[in-house]
């Protein structure tokens, strides 16, 4: 098994996917997943919070008054974000229908220190991504109330949580833990799977479609046909991972790291590939060996999600730069890792290879 | 027709047979071990957490009783200092001193902050919820009552303010009649021990748990009031656990259907299945058969076990069909294996997004109804789901799976299993033998026609990427991107037709050509048209999506002269012009649509 053989089997499995133009579905599926994200981005931050997006906070939202005086009045009216009609319930409802109005609350003459709750009633348009924002905005505001019902009856309780005073200004960051926390390890592990998918295809293709006998019959060995097919999916990781990368700058998500990200997501994939190639070799048969390989996938990704500093989150502390050096550590053993199962794979193919040599020679006999 | 069942039975049994010898002696013992493994490794998930987010951020405080508190959130890593110590600038992303939250200026320090926030209202709520007098803990309860508005998504884009703004100091007046809305009750229906029950039980939820497991079949706080905190629009994780839970085996088993079908086609082993007498929809029903019960029965077995209704079957259908038609499909125009995993990866990740998504806003937006699966949240969730919601959110799927299916029975031949050409080549070369040579026009006005689902679903989904985008763009963009999928959809049987006999195409016979499939196409749209969501197609984007279905006249001639710009391109350039041609003739279409929007031809 010479070194040139690999490059060359390495290169024909690549010169393959870009001739079949594969590659272009791969590169068409980052695009629409990374067009999602900014869907995702864009839609669920003004879903959870309406100032995340501009000109909303601009906007001052129509409300009806209806029922008893309150102090909640005065909140409401004290933000910018309302203009408060007092009204009365049926006009307000009716005018709520015809969406002059945002929102009608009505407030009963429940005094604050009475024993029993104060029990207002909210009315807002059914199915309306608007009356969500007002409802958010709203629940600002009530909140604020409660806090000062809670105050007035404050003698009525027995323990009190630690005092905290916590900033009003908190919103807008589901998004940052969405992105950082889930979003980037999951996007810089998919070439990874789909590598190890890959080499599945790769070796049960020669096997299925017999053109591995004719490839035998030239200089190239089991093992030179066999690691060509590995560092030809093996590059393909470290390309698309980085790709993304480059797609979340572009949309402003300056990530931590990168180089380290990608040799990590690198040695991890190795690992897959190899687990793929086992895999393979073993069933030589594309539906059986693709089926082990991805329910194994499923509980292999299961369990290392539930252990704690697992590569996964690794990446997600390397993103957001919250790691020393001791990730160095890490990487060095998910590398011995892999070249263990490097050894491992060899093994077997040597021995998958051998028989297969042995049967072609009794063949010739 | 007796016969034909028993030949599409015999034809299942061989296939269950068949998969079962290959999968058998290797494959079935480690695939047992590897499903008991899935069990044990789920139920170590569930009792361990999700680790993905441990020590993001970094917190320091004085309190001990509060750092007990954050520490049992895995996202923080918690600090104790002394109360005289200013932690030093940089190393943590909080720093609770004194009851005072000092917070770093990084994204990442807000982040820990939204996250304090929400551990320490939970925090709160515990203590709360444990006071004898829950009414002093609690003083605020809110009964929220939705209004149906008859003016739902016409006018509600991008959070504008709807209707005239009432002017300053006076309310406004309703135009319509009052009617007399009903003074709510001042006091609470349910007794203190409930409200207690219900607090509680949201406090104790561990939010990672919750978000993972037991949320299809917990039933969700169905009490009329709410605190405060609890109001909001609920976050639908229940859809991301849909998916997981129902989409995942499908796509499961639609790879073994795609698979049998890839292997008929290898080494030619197919062959002896194309020489028995069964024709070709008998073989595909065969073939389908043992997959669709497999879906089916999987389908049902969770459904039982997460003790859903067995009414959520009814949208499942057609998203079964879905899958096995897109199977068939792959299985039957892929070159090889790697095709074969691209392509289904691609479609995979396409038909989850197009289930999924929408689906998010199942709570909030009438634009969920685009998916069957918003119909079994809302099933679960115990709305009534009526007849016209299933027909909008189910009809696209059937239609579209009917129409694959077709397609690919009018292409189980010889000629086509066994020569691989390049996928667009294979997908020309599939709709050119639906086509017929007698009847051109005919054929062209039908294959137009049945464009049309696939055009619509891919429109929508346009539409649901593209609708949060900021106003202008998000319309302008949606015009390019929707005149373009109709180009494309419309140049389909005319380069198909014109490939397939290229000798076919003279001047004349375009124009005659490209009207049947203007027609056609029109008729489509028309007889379509009831699938879509009223209130979709008479908003801003609707007007984009479907202006060429206002009169009849404009629309056919447009439609008309895109495949005439698409065809002249073909015939003076030949196929080089193809896309250049599809790229004019959209470039005439949006401004063609965006002439109907801004008034132009009025």
């Amino acid at each position: 098994m010479t070194l040139r053989h690999v490059a060359l089997i390495a290169r024909k499995e690549l010169r393959g996917l870009a001739r079949e133009r594969t590659i272009v579905f791969a590169v068409l599926l980052q695009l629409f997943i990374a067009m999602f994200s900014s869907f995702l981005m864009v839609g669920l931050a003004t879903l959870y919070d309406p100032d995340a997006v501009a000109g909303f906070s601009s906007t001052r939202y129509a409300v009806g008054y209806a029922g008893s005086d309150s102090a909640l009045r005065e909140l409401l009216e004290a933000g910018r974000d309302f203009r408060v009609y007092p009204m009365d319930l049926s006009t307000a409802v009716a005018a709520l229908k015809e969406r002059t109005l945002n929102a009608v609350i009505w407030v009963p003459a429940t005094p604050p220190d009475a024993a029993e709750p104060v029990t207002i009633t909210l009315y807002t348009v059914q199915n309306d991504i608007q009356a969500s924002v007002v409802t958010v905005k709203i629940k600002g505001v009530l909140v604020d109330y409660e806090q000062e019902l809670r105050a007035v009856r404050a003698d009525r309780l027995t323990e009190q949580p630690v005092a905290v005073a916590v900033p009003a200004s908190a919103g807008g960051e589901n998004f940052y833990e969405f992105v950082f926390g889930l979003l980037i390890p999951l996007l810089v592990f998919m070439p990874a799977i789909i590598s190890a998918a890959l080499i599945i295809d790769l070796i049960c293709e020669e096997y299925q479609h017999g053109t591995l006998e004719t490839l035998m019959a030239t200089p190239v060995t089991f093992g030179a046909m066999l690691w060509g097919k590995v560092a030809a999916c093996l590059a393909l990781v470290p390309v698309q991972a980085g790709a993304w990368l480059l797609l979340l700058a572009a949309n402003g998500i300056a990530v931590e790291n990168a180089v380290p990200i990608l040799l990590h997501v690198t040695a991890g994939s190795l690992a897959l590939i190899l687990i793929g190639a086992l895999c393979a070799l073993h069933y030589r048969e594309r539906t059986a060996a693709q089926f082990i390989f991805s329910t194994g996938i499923v509980v292999v990704v299961l369990v290392v999600l539930a252990l704690p500093a697992n590569p996964l989150n690794l990446i997600v502390l390397l993103a957001i730069g919250a790691i020393g050096a001791e990730h160095w550590l890490i990487l060095a053993a998910t590398a011995g890792g892999a070249a263990l199962l490097a050894c491992l794979t060899g093994r077997y193919a040597d021995r998958v290879g051998g028989m297969r040599r042995d049967r072609i020679l009794q063949e010739q006999r | 027709m007796h016969e034909a069942i028993s030949a599409v039975l015999t034809i299942s049994r061989w296939e269950v047979k068949r998969s079962l010898t290959t999968m058998g002696r290797n494959v079935l013992p480690v695939a047992a071990l590897l499903f008991i493994l899935l069990i044990l490794a789920t139920g170590f998930a569930q009792q361990q957490g999700v680790h993905l987010q441990d020590g993001m951020y970094a917190m320091a405080t004085d309190s001990p009783d509060l750092a007990a508190v954050i520490a049992e959130d895995p996202r923080f890593r918690v600090t104790l200092v002394d109360a005289n110590t200013i932690p030093p600038g940089g190393a943590f992303d909080l720093a609770v001193i004194g009851g005072r939250i000092t917070v770093a200026k990084t994204d990442r320090a807000q982040a820990a902050l939204a996250a304090f926030t929400r551990d320490y209202a939970r925090y709160e709520t515990w203590v709360y919820t444990r006071q004898d007098d829950l009414f002093a803990a609690y003083p605020l309860w809110i009964d929220e009552i939705p209004v149906k508005s008859e003016l739902d998504f016409l006018a509600t884009q991008q959070g504008q303010t709807v209707g005239a703004l009432p002017r300053r100091g006076a309310p406004p007046v309703p135009e319509g009649t009052v009617e007399i809305v009903a003074t709510p009750s001042a006091s609470l229906s349910l007794s203190p021990d409930d409200l207690r029950g219900e607090l509680a039980a949201g406090a104790a939820e561990d939010p990672q748990v919750s978000r993972y497991a037991g949320v299809l079949a917990a039933d969700h706080s169905d009490l009329a009031f709410k605190t405060p905190s609890q109001l909001s629009p609920p976050l639908p994780f229940d859809s991301i656990i849909l998916i997981f839970v129902f989409i995942f085996p499908l796509y499961f088993t639609s790879q073994f259907f795609m698979m049998s079908i890839m292997n008929e086609r290898v080494d030619r082993k197919g062959e002896v299945l194309l020489t028995t007498p069964a024709r070709p929809w008998q073989i595909i029903a065969g073939k389908a058969l043992p997959y669709l019960a497999l879906m089916v029965a999987v389908s049902l077995l969770l459904t039982l076990a997460n003790g859903a209704s067995m009414t959520i079957m009814l949208p499942l259908l057609p998203v079964i069909l879905f899958f096995l038609a897109f199977a068939l499909f792959i299985g039957m125009v892929s070159r090889s294996f790697k095709e074969l995993s691209f392509l289904s990866i691609f479609f995979s990740t396409v038909a989850t997004s197009y289930l999924f998504f929408p689906s998010i806003f199942a709570n909030v937006h009438v634009i969920s109804l685009i998916s069957p699966l918003t119909l079994i949240v809302l099933q679960v969730q115990g709305e009534a789901v009526g007849a016209m919601e299933y027909f909008y959110a189910t009809s696209l799927f059937w239609l579209t799976s009917a129409v694959l299916f077709a397609l690919c029975t009018a292409n189980f031949t010889e000629e086509r299993l066994f020569t691989s050409t390049r996928l667009l080549s294979t997908v020309r070369a599939f709709v050119g033998s639906a086509l017929s040579l007698r009847r051109p026009h005919l054929s062209v006005f039908l294959a137009a026609a049945c464009t049309i689902p696939f055009v619509f679903m891919a429109q929508l989904m346009l539409l649901v990427v593209l609708f949060n985008l900021p106003m202008p763009l998000s319309l302008v963009t949606l015009l390019l991107g929707a005149a373009c999928v109709e180009e494309c959809a419309k140049a389909v049987p005319l380069y198909a037709l014109a490939r397939k006999a290229p000798g076919m195409l003279t001047w004349p016979r375009l124009a005659t050509l490209g009207a049947a499939i203007a027609l056609g196409f029109l008729a489509g749209e028309k007889a379509l048209l009831f699938a879509t969501l009223a209130q979709i197609s008479e908003s801003v984007f609707g007007a984009v999506l479907f202006t060429s279905l206002q009169a009849l006249w404009f629309p056919l001639s447009l439609h008309f002269i895109g495949v005439f710009i698409t065809g002249s391109a073909v015939m003076a350039g030949g196929r080089r012009a193809l896309l250049p041609g599809i790229l004019a003739a959209s470039l005439v279409h949006s401004l063609y649509n965006l002439g109907i929007i801004l008034g132009w031809a009025a």
